[in-house]
């Protein structure tokens, strides 16, 4: 504002001329115009003008400020401006009593160039998808960008209200920006800053904002999804846990294990014996079985007592296992594995000829070698249940019923060839039964002194040989004094040598067939 | 092919099937010809490939738009000029006060012969050729005095010394590089464009003897680069801008 005239003030004592006017500053905010400022001094009590006078580079004279008022009080606006031509201004106060000037200011326009904050920061807070700030804002007015004599450059900082760091982020050219890095139920300070040509304006105000704690909404959305998700969920594990030994099976299925042709394994589980035995033994073929070449002799005497001499008919085997060591054993075998007959007594044998029928018969004997000595002893009193004890035992294998049909015994004439026993009408000569039985021993029967082959049966003659045969009454040794190896499968024969001679066993059990 | 069974009880012992080999070499080989020939059909592809992609990057190269290099360079100016505010910043925090007094003036510089606009209507009215032509000449007459900047920087009597020769590097560097660029440039924009005025630097190789001479002198040529930058990138923004006509979010 101009002053009014100063020559009219009054001048009284104490007044002074003014001081100078202080602190001179001009700014360009859009690189087109510019104003300069000052503070001016006391003003000695009286009215004080001031006036800026400035000069370009090239020019002697100073002009005065072409505009007072536009940039407010103690300012001065120029709207025409050159640029990259050095200023000098100049601010002079003067009253009544004097003038007084400033110091000069210099400068460049390019120098002074520093815009004005922008304007109409808005920030928007989002937390739909994921929480964010969009922060929009207005370049200052009045700048020309669109001719590319300014560009404008922008800045924006974030912090937490109650943090004291700013995060800085630059915008170039655009005038929105959006945040992502926001945590939920803080409140946010934004400020935003323009520059032209690498020089920055001011911060704008700042603009708080809270970002909400969450969203109902989303929270609700997410309860009722999860809600959903649980219940396919639990009718699966309903149906798997319902449904186990299917899924069991299913998942691991059972490991196909060897089976035993005829063999029923549950049936073997449920167990009945005699359903087991049949399982066991009638269905199957056993293996052959190597006759025990270490096992002591053993004798089989098939004996045929004329007391229990059975009908031709029934055509049964009697068999008998001798050298049984001991009464009790005897006993025990007697009743539970072996079938034998006891030379005088009827009952136990038919009793025991019952049984022939069922099975076939396995015998054991039992070790009798030491009681060789002690059995013959009784042997003259042997009574049914002792049995004449030999020394060597071993396993009888009785054939089958089938080949030992020849339960009807003949006398044997002559031998001719291989196989041809001509049956004998006479006695046959006496058999050497020294053992002293009860009963007599018929004499129809002939001991066989060997075995030679599958169907030659030598016959002895001499009885006196076979004096250590101890033999019972009834009894037929089947004799055979060859010291061979006779591994025979499927005959009918078998071996026994009395004289502690190498003997053999011979395997009458017809070879099982083969599976 | 038939297995072979280790089980002793099968009687259907297999031997291992006797591995059969076709010959591959019932060919013989042919000779020379064979040989040129695919020697030729081994070469020939990457032949073709690169005279096509060296034809393809020709064109490209003309192909690249001039606004784009614009942009290139007009970055290049800008950073070149904030390099030399904050040189006179960093250099004006301990600057001897009278310094100011006896410095020279800005019409001192070198480069206050060329003829620029003034202000910003006679700047929009030059033609790009000048536009391009002043600012090529302002950034050649820069070239010799930097490196008597940077030569002077690396021994400035100075707390700040060594930012400040840093700093000078810098612009070295970027003043290298936006010259390549303008050079390209204006052999886009015609010939006009090419043409440069010759400001030679007459300050000698020294800035002075004493340290206060120095420092006045270093300050002077400083306020004198920051001002060509300035131009320069003031001249450059416009070229974009008037280059950019589809796309105004450039200026």
């Amino acid at each position: 504002m101009v002053t009014a005239d100063v020559s009219l003030s009054r001048v009284l004592p104490g007044m002074s001329p003014p001081e100078k006017p202080d602190k001179l500053g001009c700014r360009s905010p859009d690189k087109e115009t510019f104003f300069c400022w000052w503070t001016p001094g006391s003003d000695g009590g009286l009215p004080t003008v001031h006036h800026l006078y400035y000069k370009t580079e090239g020019q002697e004279n100073m002009r005065q400020c072409p505009d007072y008022h536009k940039a407010g009080s103690n300012s001065c606006f120029f709207s025409k401006t050159s640029i990259w031509v050095e200023y000098t201004v100049i601010v002079e106060a003067s009253n009544a009593l004097g003038n007084t000037s400033s110091d000069p200011l210099t400068f460049d326009l390019m120098n002074i160039v520093k815009p004005f904050a922008p304007e109409n920061v808005t920030v928007v807070v989002n937390i739909e998808d994921s929480p964010h700030l969009t922060i929009q804002w207005h370049t200052p007015s009045n700048i020309d960008t669109k001719s590319g004599w300014v560009t404008l450059k922008n800045q924006l900082r974030v912090k937490p209200d109650k943090s004291k760091i700013w995060k800085n982020y630059a915008s170039e050219t655009q005038t929105h920006f959006t945040i992502y890095s926001i945590d939920l139920g803080v409140v946010y300070m934004v400020e935003v800053r323009c520059a032209i040509d690498n020089s920055w304006s001011e911060w704008s105000n700042t603009t708080f904002v809270k970002v909400p704690n969450f969203s109902r909404k989303d929270n609700s959305f997410w309860i009722l999804v999860f809600s959903l998700c649980l219940i396919p969920l639990l009718a699966a594990m309903i149906i798997l846990i319902l449904k186990r030994k299917t899924v069991k099976k299913y998942i691991l299925p059972p490991v196909p294990s060897p089976k035993i042709r005829g063999v029923d394994v549950q049936l073997l589980k449920s167990g009945q014996s005699e359903d087991v035995i049949n399982a066991m033994l009638l269905n199957q073929r056993f293996p052959v079985m190597i006759p025990w070449k270490d096992q002591k002799e053993d004798y089989l005497i098939v004996s045929d007592k004329e007391t229990s001499y059975l009908p031709l008919e029934k055509k049964k085997i009697f068999i008998l296992p001798l050298a049984m060591a001991l009464d009790s054993e005897v006993q025990s075998k007697e009743t539970s594995e072996v079938d034998h007959f006891p030379k005088d007594s009827e009952s136990s044998s038919e009793e025991s000829s019952d049984k022939t029928e069922s099975s076939q018969l396995l015998t054991k004997c039992s070790s009798a070698n030491v009681l060789n000595d002690e059995k013959a002893n009784q042997l003259k009193g042997v009574t049914e249940k002792i049995f004449q004890p030999f020394g060597i035992c071993g396993y009888v294998d009785i054939p089958r019923h089938e080949h030992m049909q020849e339960a009807d015994y003949s006398r044997v004439n002559e031998v001719n060839g291989d196989n041809i026993l001509i049956m004998k009408k006479e006695n046959i000569p006496h058999t050497l039964d020294t053992q002293g039985q009860e009963g007599s021993v018929p004499d129809n029967y002939s001991m066989v002194k060997e075995v030679n082959s599958d169907n030659v049966v030598f016959l002895e003659k001499h009885s006196e040989s076979v004096n250590a045969s101890f033999k019972a009454k009834g009894y037929i040794d089947w004799v055979n004094q060859k010291p061979k190896n006779l591994h025979m499968t499927g005959h009918s024969e078998m071996g026994v040598c009395p004289q502690l001679v190498g003997c053999e066993y011979v395997d009458t059990v017809p070879p099982p067939a083969v599976i | 092919m038939a297995q072979r069974r280790t089980s002793g009880t099968n009687l259907f012992m297999t031997a291992p099937p006797i591995s059969r080999r076709k010959r591959k070499r019932g060919k013989k080989p042919k000779g020379h010809q064979t040989v040129a020939l695919q020697l030729l059909s081994l070469t020939l592809p990457p032949l073709i490939f690169s005279c096509f992609t060296v034809l393809c990057v020709v064109a490209m190269c003309r192909a690249v738009p001039i606004n784009e290099l614009l942009e290139r360079a007009s970055q290049h100016s800008d950073k070149l000029h904030s390099l030399s505010t904050t040189l006179t910043q960093e250099l004006d925090s301990h600057f001897p006060p009278i310094g100011r007094v006896i410095m020279p003036r800005p019409a001192m510089c070198h480069t206050s012969s060329l003829q620029t606009p003034i202000d910003k209507d006679q700047a929009l009215q030059v033609s790009e050729s000048d536009l391009m032509s002043l600012a090529r000449s302002l950034l050649q007459a820069w070239s010799d005095p930097l490196v008597l900047l940077s030569s002077s920087a690396s021994a400035l009597p100075h707390p700040a010394q060594s930012t400040i020769f840093n700093k000078i590097q810098e612009m070295q560097q970027y003043s290298k590089s936006l010259k390549d660029g303008l050079d390209v440039l204006s052999s886009k924009m015609g010939s006009s464009a090419q043409a440069i005025t010759s400001l030679p630097y007459r300050g000698g190789t020294s800035l002075g003897q004493d340290k206060i001479t120095k420092l006045i002198n270093f300050n002077f040529l400083l306020s004198c680069l920051r001002r060509d930058s300035h131009k320069i990138d003031s001249f450059l923004k416009v070229l974009r801008c008037r280059a950019a006509k589809m796309q105004p979010e450039m200026c």
